[in-house]
């Protein structure tokens, strides 16, 4: 069912999908839907996209269609060949309209862009018409081939007329959008335009040139390399400073950069530069929670953060600058958030928890706790684990990570495990697999590994009878740090080992005496020899 | 002559690391446990650690024999550890895929794609089984079933402790044997009958005609062939330190007992209940070789059968590895009935 236009999003009540309106006013776009409570509206993400695909398709072949294309992903992903690029509708039409029309043949293609060449006041029309025409990959082929055609775009992008400017930026969108290696290339004579419009104020048209940049640095170097010497990264800091108000090219912009940091050599060639730049700042402020706070910039803010920890170890740069403490504030409000199962957040929760968990890693000890000020983290990380564990294991997993980094070497996290009554909900989660629960074992393994005191507590909350099934595990990670961790409980004090022997360790300790390898049996017997049989 | 193994199946704290093989003199006691706890991973070690006669016997000059090395180590390394996760790791897969779904305008927040939460599964890790179950009650039904009171010498699974004691006795109990000559030793299988008979066929009659039992009760089987040549062949293999293949003595159907044989795809396995079914053929040509000479001679002639079946003692030192594709059961314990 095709919603009537309206001036902001709406919810369309027969499928519960969102569909993005294009408000014919720009600066409407990202008014609220009349709630007077802004902060509830803070979450919501207000474009939540999807692709209609034809009217006939029932809903099954749709679904059959996503997990198609999921498991196409997967595989580029794999393959290091993970590139997206995002499509901006014109004001004028919703998504239904994408797939519906049948793209023009080569021919057509080839048609227009005569009468382009040779016409005058008609010439906006028929480039919306070209433009259209450029959605369909083939036609993308033929019009890059003509000769003089991008000589022609990029003539009309420079030109006097500021319609037919948009007009070519929008030729050149849809030309970004192409699967074809050969297409981005062939766009370069535009680039240095593009970029030289980044400090412009029309929002739209910049919105346009940013993505159409995004979507051309993907898989080629040679525009990579062009584009960084052209200086794309000092422009998009400029552009993001001075458009810091529009969510929509701060959302822009973000989504450009997180491309530039995907590509292969990103750590050697645009990293160093971007954290020289202001656009670190810029991104980390997108991220605080004040009235102007807007769910889909945050994202792209919070994916370009997760790229820039996530490539190098050493992110000094960024905990100077409080990223540390901007991320975790933010996932400690997010997992507060009454906006929690709000749709979309997990797009953001994903790299946010990414971001603390590899900022953790290069955060001394010392300074831990003005870095992550709120000890509350950890509650709201095993409030993660709980939220996703049924609907998203792989971010249950992330939140295990985290909370992995955040005790390995911090009392204060340790002891705020225990005191804020978390440690049963873990042990708990110690059945699920996909890594799981090793990493929650691990959390165990680190609050244990503090102090005695926390031996015991854990052995009271009853970590003894769950070990005691971890240790038959198949997964040998499992059992072998299950044995790491009994050591650790069984020597903290004389009661642990009792109850221990009192639950029928001691047989479990002898099966394990008969394991094919090695350093189980080392274990198991070095436990029976020295603690649990000296009595 | 007899070989007497240590038993430290009590609260003894050196149960596990002493086991102590008595032979006739002093010195070769000593050399040869030395040798053992030494060379831990010497297959043909394992066979000199080999006899199943369960006295309980204090143990002599147990710091002589205590070795010097193994157990004292503190084998635990855990720390915790700071993990970075570059942005290609493939934990991330899941929320990277989520992300360019959502590029790609293919978000929904549909939720009748769930990935499937999955459960951990247990595993049976005793060396040589891979069996593997869904939950924790599986798991413990064929532990229970299965390995708990296993025979070390032959690997047949008995289901409970008694059984098993019976059966170590009359089939790889030298003295058992002897004694039974002139006295009525073997026991009813039912708990509580308490009546001893003089053959194993008396007692079968007895658990069939008294007890009602099926003529083909799966946990009676007979020997056949006691006596010197086992002890005997006990003898050259001590001495020698070599592998002997070791040959399968039993009368009548040797029914593999133990069904973790039956789980088990492995080569070694199936090679074992190959033998079960041609055993009464071979069974003939086994039991005439009453040599010692004769014995690889008769290995040789039971073709099909594993090369090497350990035989060792109950309660070996844990660092002992016995190979791949063997089965380390252990009895119940004698000492701590439930």
């Amino acid at each position: 069912m095709r919603t009537q236009k309206k001036t902001f999003p709406t919810w369309c009540r027969s499928c519960r999908r969102g569909y993005r309106h294009a408000a014919a006013d720009t600066s409407e776009r990202w008014r609220p839907n009349g709630t007077t409570d802004p902060t509830r509206n803070m979450w919501r993400l207000n474009k939540v996209r999807h692709k209609s695909g034809r009217q006939g398709d029932s809903l099954e072949e749709l679904r059959l269609k996503r997990r198609e294309h999921e498991r196409a992903l997967r595989q580029a992903r794999r393959d290091r060949q993970l590139v997206s690029r995002r499509l901006l509708l014109t004001e004028d039409e919703d998504q239904a309209e994408v797939t519906m029309d049948t793209a023009s043949e080569g021919q057509g293609v080839v048609d227009v862009f005569h009468k382009i060449h040779h016409s005058g006041p008609d010439r906006e029309a028929h480039m919306k018409v070209l433009s259209k025409a450029l959605r369909d990959p083939s036609a993308q082929l033929t019009f890059i081939k003509l000769e003089n055609s991008m000589h022609l775009l990029v003539g009309l992008l420079t030109g006097s007329d500021a319609r037919c400017r948009l007009q070519a930026a929008r030729c050149l969108h849809e030309l970004s959008r192409s699967p074809h290696r050969d297409v981005a290339p062939a766009c370069l004579p535009a680039t240095s335009y593009l970029l030289t419009y980044l400090s412009g104020q029309s929002t739209r048209f910049t919105e346009l040139c940013l993505y159409t940049l995004g979507n051309l640095c993907p898989d080629s170097e040679v525009v990579q390399q062009k584009l960084l010497a052209q200086g794309i990264i000092p422009a998009l800091a400029s552009c993001m400073e001075i458009q810091r108000h529009n969510p929509a090219v701060v959302e822009a912009v973000g989504f450009t950069l997180s491309q530039l940091l995907q590509t292969n050599d990103a750590a050697v060639k645009v990293i160093p530069t971007v954290l020289a730049s202001s656009l670190p700042a810029q991104l980390l402020s997108v991220l605080a929670p004040d009235p102007n706070f807007a769910l889909a910039p945050a994202i792209e803010s919070a994916w370009c953060l997760h790229y820039l920890t996530s490539s190098s170890r050493d992110n000094k740069e960024l905990l100077s600058r409080g990223a540390l403490l901007r991320c975790s504030s933010l996932l400690v409000s997010l997992g507060g958030a009454e906006g929690n199962k709000e749709e979309g957040l997990e797009l953001l929760v994903c790299p946010l928890l990414r971001c603390v968990g590899n900022l953790l890693c290069c955060c001394p000890v010392e300074e831990l706790n003005t870095a992550v000020a709120d000890p509350q983290l950890v509650i709201c990380l095993c409030a993660l684990l709980q939220t996703y564990l049924q609907t998203q294991p792989a971010l249950a997993r992330e939140s295990a990570w985290v909370l992995n980094n955040l005790t390995a070497h911090s009392n204060t996290f340790c002891s705020a495990l225990l005191t804020f009554n978390l440690v049963s909900g873990m042990i708990h989660l110690l059945p699920f697999s996909q890594g799981i629960n090793t990493l929650i074992l691990r959390v165990l393994a680190n609050i244990a590994h503090k102090k005695k005191d926390f031996c015991v507590q854990l052995a009271q909350l009853g970590l003894l009878s769950a070990l005691c099934a971890t240790l038959k595990m198949a997964d040998q990670e499992m059992v072998t740090l299950s044995l790491d961790v009994l050591f650790m409980l069984v020597v903290s004090a004389p009661q642990v080992a009792e109850e221990f022997v009192q639950q029928g360790g001691v047989s479990l300790l002898e099966a394990i005496q008969y394991n094919s390898k090695g350093e189980m049996r080392g274990r198991a017997t070095y436990l029976l020899e020295h603690h649990l049989l000296s009595q | 002559m007899t070989s007497i193994i240590c038993d430290n199946d009590n609260q003894n704290k050196e149960r596990l690391s002493l086991h102590v093989l008595c032979l006739n003199s002093e010195s070769s006691t000593v050399t040869i446990v030395r040798y053992c706890l030494d060379r831990m991973q010497q297959p043909q070690v394992r066979q000199l650690l080999g006899n199943a006669r369960y006295d309980q016997c204090p143990i002599e000059n147990p710091q002589q024999l205590r070795p010097s090395e193994s157990g004292d180590r503190n084998p635990f390394s855990f720390t915790p550890q700071l993990i970075h996760l570059h942005k290609d790791h493939e934990m991330f897969e899941d929320g990277d895929i989520h992300r360019h779904m959502y590029l790609q305008d293919l978000y929904t927040s549909d939720k009748d794609d769930k990935p499937a939460l999955s459960v951990a599964e247990f595993a049976c890790h005793i060396s040589g089984c891979s069996a593997v179950f869904s939950s924790l009650e599986e798991y413990e039904h064929h532990y229970n079933s299965l390995h708990r009171h296993v025979c070390s010498s032959c690997r047949r699974s008995l289901p409970s402790a008694r059984l098993l004691d019976i059966h170590i006795q009359e089939w790889h109990d030298s003295l058992f044997t002897i004694l039974a000559q002139n006295q009525d030793m073997y026991q009813c299988l039912v708990e509580g009958c308490g009546q001893k008979f003089r053959t194993s066929k008396d007692r079968k009659a007895h658990l069939i005609g008294i007890h009602k039992y099926p003529p083909d009760f799966r946990f009676d089987k007979s020997r056949k062939d006691k006596g010197g040549r086992e002890t005997k062949k006990q003898l050259h293999k001590d001495a020698a330190m070599e592998v002997v293949p070791d040959v399968c003595k039993s009368e009548g159907v040797c029914e593999v007992l133990c069904e973790v044989l039956t789980d088990q795809p492995e080569k070694e396995e199936s090679m074992e209940m190959h033998v079960s079914e041609e055993d009464v053929a071979h069974m003939g040509q086994c039991a005439s070789a009453g040599e010692p000479a004769d014995v690889s001679a008769a290995a040789h002639g039971c073709t099909g059968m594993e090369p090497q079946k350990p035989r060792y003692s109950y309660r070996v030192p844990t660092t002992v590895c016995f190979g791949h594709g063997s089965v380390r059961g252990f009895r119940g314990r004698r000492g701590r009935r439930k």
